[in-house]
């Protein structure tokens, strides 16, 4: 799959739902979903699923979608622990797993190839874990998987992005990010 | 209140409560907690966790790590609610970076207290042996965090005093545990 078509798919399907999206999501998606209630994980390496956990148990009503990357989740693999502990109903993990570093030069992750992140996030407690090899079943199943009580880890075999961080710099500082979600969540959007 | 006599739990808590109590725009609603306490067990602290555990106003979360605390916290201060977290100085050195990224360059209110675990009650913090110890206080200095040090029960005004200081600088503040709480 390639992501930016993944990336289409989800914010085709996402209804009013946050998302936090972390590295090679990051260019793709401020140019697709520009104005979606998102806020992105840039600089603290691995937070995205732990920052997505906050927003849901802040706002259960409304479905988090946290857009996360295999290395990335290995850098804070604890939090699959805490996510499930939390138990988040609203909240859908989106593992990209395209075995690399790709930001940083595409280096191998640790066991690439051979990590299981959705059979990891089952045993580790999450509600329903699957994985996902084509856009045509994505776009099937999008509707369950962003429906379905949480948390959810589904994880998705994709190709390298076009962009990243690095290749495509810009969007919002982190700041200004953080105080137009806190705004618009607090003007009841 | 004798130098050493430790700082009841339930004191904390309720310092915890009258900090976010102080920053709420109206109470909480419909089964909503008046705000949540983000934890990766401390020893100086086990009693306040230990209290928390069965507190009907407030929520605690365990977490594995206190860079998901820290990130965590920015989720929920997104998303509106109050939020502190305690954790001991070596988690503090081990999640800087989240901290960093988070709270100085997010702009994210993060408020912790933090263990100072054996630390020798007759010394200053900074005249301490223990790098774990003597560092910690220059660890936020070096990062232009405002922290405090929590002794005995006088201080407890430290507590909301911090918390309301960490949302008016949009940033960190730590309030440092220098003794078990009991």
């Amino acid at each position: 799959m390639r992501p930016e078509d993944v990336l289409r798919a989800i914010n085709e399907a996402r209804g009013d739902a946050l998302v936090v999206p972390t590295m090679t999501a990051v260019p793709e998606w401020r140019t697709i979903a520009p104005d979606a209630p998102s806020v992105a994980c840039i600089g603290f390496m691995g937070g995205a699923s732990s920052l997505g956990l906050g927003l849901a148990l802040a706002q259960p009503e409304r479905r988090v979608i946290v857009l996360d990357g295999d290395g990335s989740l290995l850098m804070q693999l604890g939090s699959l622990a805490t996510v499930a502990g939390a138990a988040p109903a609203n909240y859908t993990h989106v593992l990209f797993a395209n075995g690399v570093y790709q930001t940083s030069g595409s280096q191998a992750i640790p066991g690439a190839g051979a990590v299981d992140f959705a059979g990891m996030a089952e045993a580790a407690g999450y509600a329903f874990t699957t994985r996902i090899d084509t856009l045509e079943e994505l776009r099937i199943r999008l509707p369950e998987l962003l429906s379905v009580k949480g948390p959810v880890l589904v994880e998705l075999a994709v190709q390298e992005a076009e962009l990243t961080p690095m290749t495509a710099p810009g969007g919002d500082p982190l700041r200004v990010q953080v105080e137009r979600l806190r705004g618009r969540l607090a003007d009841g959007d | 209140m004798s130098e050493n006599e430790r700082i009841p739990a339930a004191l904390i808590v309720e310092a915890l409560k009258a900090a976010f109590r102080g920053q709420r725009k109206a109470p909480p609603v419909d089964g909503e907690p008046l705000g949540w306490v983000l934890s990766v067990p401390d020893t100086h602290q086990r009693s306040v966790i230990a209290e928390l555990e069965g507190d009907a106003d407030l929520r605690l979360l365990t977490c594995s790590t206190e860079d998901e605390a820290n990130a965590i916290a920015a989720g929920l201060y997104i998303g509106g609610a109050e939020v502190a977290l305690m954790i001991q100085h070596a988690g503090l050195y081990a999640s800087v970076n989240t901290m960093r990224g988070v709270g100085l360059d997010g702009g994210v209110p993060l408020f912790a207290l933090v263990g100072l675990l054996s630390r020798e009650p007759e010394l200053e913090p900074a005249e301490s042996p223990r790098s774990m110890v003597r560092f910690a206080g220059p660890l936020m200095d070096t990062f232009e965090v405002p922290h405090a040090l929590l002794e005995t029960r006088n201080d407890l005004g430290l507590i909301p005093e911090y918390y309301a200081l960490s949302r008016e600088r949009s940033g960190p503040a730590v309030v440092f545990v220098g003794r078990e709480t009991g």
